[in-house]
């Protein structure tokens, strides 16, 4: 196997490279998805039929909770990946798993969310807009817990095998996935929560 | 220790805070609708900026060009589909 060794660890390869591009193209089409729900989301944003209006139901303090938490794992990952440029692995494990527990709080406290508009009678089935919205919401939960799962894989080798190019190479990906989710969070937040409350 | 906290990341997480904070201004702040979706589109956009370039270090390698490319496609599309949908199916048009 050929390394470039004036390129960083992640890119050392043509197959590493390459790979990072591909992830890149992956997440033009997770873009998309995202602005098909974000679509139909404005769409049936008034359709509310008897049940309840953003307005009714969104509440600032988890929210709130979720968006700091979100930017600040987006930080830790980036800090995750500067650590293993200078070849810190150690710190770098940390990084990552402090990454993956304030991923796992994002989750506890969307579980939370859910559960209570549960309680106050807005489900998938209420009316267009409570459909959209735990759709859309959901969607977005749904890649934070199968980032949870890929980056505990991650954190997994990494101890087990060290810092190699491959594993270098899939940690990257993964910081790449873990900031697109955030980028997507920022949307959900300014666009379904802030415009929904203001 | 200071190493692994470079300027650039630091500086980067303090300005997607201000940014949320100045987003959350909507909220706080009695303002008009107008005005109000001006500063969410705005800071929502810049923020998303800040995480590309930044910390997904979209600009560092020879790829840029392509990863850039693939990037404002998929952007393109996303923005004819949100606002092509919304005159068509909320704002309505006149002939």
């Amino acid at each position: 196997m050929k390394l470039d060794h004036s390129q960083p660890l992640e890119y050392s390869t043509d197959q590493n490279r390459l790979n990072i591009l591909g992830f890149w193209i992956f997440l033009g089409a997770e873009i998309m998805l995202f602005a098909t729900l974000f679509t139909s989301y404005f769409v049936y944003e008034d359709r509310i039929g008897s049940g309840p209006s953003g307005a009714d139901i969104f509440e600032i303090t988890p929210v709130l909770i979720e968006t700091i938490i979100l930017l600040t794992s987006s930080f830790t990952i980036g800090l995750a990946i500067h650590a293993m440029r200078i070849n810190r692995t150690k710190a770098m494990t940390v990084f990552l798993g402090i990454t993956l527990l304030l991923g796992a709080a994002f989750l506890a406290t969307e579980i939370y969310e859910f559960n209570h508009y549960y309680h106050i009678g807005a489900t998938l089935q209420t009316s267009g807009f409570t459909g959209i919205l735990l759709t859309t919401l959901g969607t977005h939960g749904a890649h934070v817990t199968l980032g949870l799962f890929w980056g505990a894989m991650i954190l997994i080798q990494i101890m087990k095998r060290g810092l190699t190019p491959q594993i270098a190479n899939k940690s990257f990906i993964f910081s790449l996935y873990w900031h697109f989710l955030d980028v997507v969070w920022i949307f959900i937040f300014s666009f379904i929560y802030l415009k929904g409350m203001m | 220790m200071k190493e692994l906290f470079p300027m650039k990341q630091v500086n980067g997480f303090i300005f997607s805070m201000l940014l949320t904070v100045i987003a959350l201004s909507v909220y706080f702040l009695d303002m008009s609708y107008s005005v109000a979706l001006t500063i969410l589109l705005v800071t929502a956009f810049i923020q998303a900026g800040v995480q590309l370039v930044l910390f997904m270090h979209a600009g560092e390698s020879e790829d840029k060009t392509s990863i850039y490319t693939t990037t404002f496609y998929a952007l393109s599309i996303a923005l004819f589909t949100v606002f092509g949908s919304l005159l068509a199916m909320i704002w309505g048009y006149m002939f």
